[in-house]
């Protein structure tokens, strides 16, 4: 017994060193290091850093009006996502209903989310650029040409039309998940529900809705930290402009660090983020979870 | 009757309708892409951006430039390597490292844990700004070993895949093969590895996507022209295309071809292992 013991911890420690050793360089010490780099004013390549206590913390929410700007336009991207999350439902809803063809919808609907988020940022550059642009010659040939705009180079607009695209991205994937949540419901529940003279409205609000409410709060919850840490979309499209017009939080904190070298400023904000972002998730785990069981 | 008969078609139209709009709103700037890949510059100004050129008309000229560019084959190149080595990292230190954590109670196990659910919380992009200090200290800034190493230490799905699979292996099947006087490491590799298959399927196809589709490491710690990955090698294609569209398109297309092409073979292992997350916490 104690020789199966000791060759069971020397199989668990050879089997974790070294993915461990990796987490904790590369994961872990970052993490750590990203919050004591926020307390100083280091610019990336001085060997020494000079401490400055909160001062980074108090320009964060006095001098960085173009982090706020950027913090807004995060708050465009969640709000046209939640916006999807009712159609998103009742496309699952109807795709749950099972008629032929909706293994292909589903299919197809989740194609964005794996596609090249490099190329298909490129591809609607095209498709809403100014010149020869896709998206204007539907509108012209709709009869709208009144509403044609520069969609990505208006500061009133550009969010929008990101935010969009993001939406298109996303939007299959949160499809399949309720969808999943939707089939994962006993069909003899349905069956009862039905033969007791439940009508469909009666369906989704007693059964379908209260059943997949896991999967409800995680699409939402993946929407505020995807939103949050929103990034590539807009760097490869407006690459945050006109001047901060279109920036999100996460650009700002990147250009921040990489491009004027204020790696104290930058860690300072990428605190802000890690912190509602745990918040986001232990909000999820923790708090929603134990209301949901009472 | 007949009512009934009507209502049921008409929402069945809707349906067929309501599908309809979703896959022309995937498809649609898909296709403008493709059709601009094939046109001249000359078609590009005088055909609706939404409609294909003539038939017999299309040009493969993009195609050929693109495909002829000197950094392309050095991206596939590239993206092959990471891709094999840090996917082999991840599915030997992936699998192991669920099944101790499944399945034995040890020492420190808690702190362990919670460092793996840490790696999974982490903000990606922001994270880079004190991880990158740690690959230029140890020397690996502009080679192929940054994206690897990075893949392997922080890219963590696989856990949670492999976890679910450790748990529907019986206990039985271990107990049994240690009265046997089989030793872990051979339990290990004799009979859990190969039950786990179907998850490893799933982290290899899922892998391959996430890591030809990343930007942002090789952007950040590969800038040398000669390290450029498929993704990377399409970012420096636009910024030298400024504005000639049909050769942009082209690249788009060859870029996204593989990660296409993967996801049509493999749509079921991909949309399951990518949503098993969600849907059983």
């Amino acid at each position: 017994m104690k020789s199966i013991r000791k060759s069971r911890n020397r199989f668990i420690v050879l089997s974790l060193a070294i993915p461990v050793i990796l987490l904790l360089m590369f994961v872990v010490y970052p993490s750590v290091d990203l919050v004591a780099m926020s307390f100083t004013s280091w610019d990336g390549i001085s060997p020494h850093r000079d401490f400055v206590g909160v001062g980074n913390y108090v320009d964060m929410f006095t001098k960085s009006p173009d982090l706020w700007l950027s913090l807004r336009n995060n708050f465009i991207y969640l709000a046209v996502h939640m916006v999807m999350i009712p159609i998103e439902l009742s496309i699952a809803v109807m795709l749950n209903t099972k008629f032929k063809g909706t293994g292909l919808v589903k299919t197809i609907a989740f194609l964005p989310f794996i596609i090249n988020g490099v190329g298909m940022s490129y591809a609607f550059s095209y498709f809403f650029s100014p010149v020869n642009g896709a998206f204007n010659d539907i509108l012209t040939s709709l009869g709208l040409s009144s509403w044609i705009q520069s969609w990505l180079s208006d500061p009133k607009v550009v969010n929008f039309v990101l935010a969009s695209v993001s939406a298109w991205r996303f939007s299959g994937y949160h499809i399949v998940l309720f969808s999943t949540g939707l089939t994962s419901i006993p069909t003899e529940v349905m069956e009862a529900a039905r033969i007791d003279g439940a009508n469909a409205w009666q369906q989704l609000w007693r059964i379908q809705l209260p059943s997949i409410w896991l999967v409800f709060s995680f699409v939402m919850f993946d929407c505020i930290r995807g939103t949050l840490q929103c990034f590539d979309i807009p760097f490869i499209m407006t690459n945050g402009g006109p001047g901060y017009a279109s920036s999100t939080f996460t650009l700002y904190t990147i250009d921040t660090a990489f491009k004027y070298n204020s790696f104290g400023m930058a860690a300072t904000m990428a605190v802000a983020i890690m912190v509602i972002v745990i918040l986001v998730y232990l909000f999820q785990n923790v708090v929603l979870k134990k209301v949901f069981r009472q | 009757m007949n009512l009934d008969k009507l209502k049921r078609i008409l929402i069945l139209c809707v349906k067929y309708l309501v599908s309809a709009v979703i896959i022309a709103a995937v498809i649609g700037p898909l296709l403008v892409t493709l059709f601009t890949s094939v046109k001249t510059q000359v078609q590009l100004g005088n055909t609706s951006a939404i409609l294909p050129p003539a038939l017999g008309e299309w040009t493969w000229d993009n195609y050929a430039e693109v495909l002829g560019a000197k950094l392309l084959p050095d991206a596939f190149k590239n993206t092959g390597i990471i891709l094999v080595i840090s996917i082999f990292f991840n599915v030997l230190f992936g699998s192991v490292t669920a099944y101790c954590l499944q399945r034995f109670e040890f020492r420190f196990k808690k702190l362990i844990m919670g460092c793996f659910y840490l790696g999974m919380m982490v903000p990606t992009f922001v994270v880079e700004i004190a991880r990158f200090k740690v690959i230029q200290s140890i020397g690996l800034y502009n080679t192929l070993g940054a994206p690897i190493i990075i893949y392997v230490a922080s890219d963590l799905m696989q856990l949670y895949l492999y976890m679910q699979f450790v748990s529907k292996i019986p206990k039985a099947l271990d107990e049994s093969a240690l009265i046997d006087g089989c030793g872990y490491f051979r339990i290990f590799y004799r009979i859990i590895f190969p039950l786990l298959m179907p998850a490893t399927a799933t982290v290899i196809i899922i892998k391959i996507v996430n890591i030809v589709n990343d930007m942002y490491v090789p952007y950040l710690y590969m800038p040398k022209t000669k390290l450029k990955t498929l993704t990377t090698f399409l970012m420096n294609y636009a910024g030298a295309q400024q504005g000639s569209w049909p050769t942009l398109a082209a690249a788009i297309v060859v870029v996204l071809i593989p990660t296409v092409v993967l996801y049509l073979i493999f749509h079921k292992q991909i949309t399951e292992g990518l949503s098993a997350g969600a849907t059983k916490e």
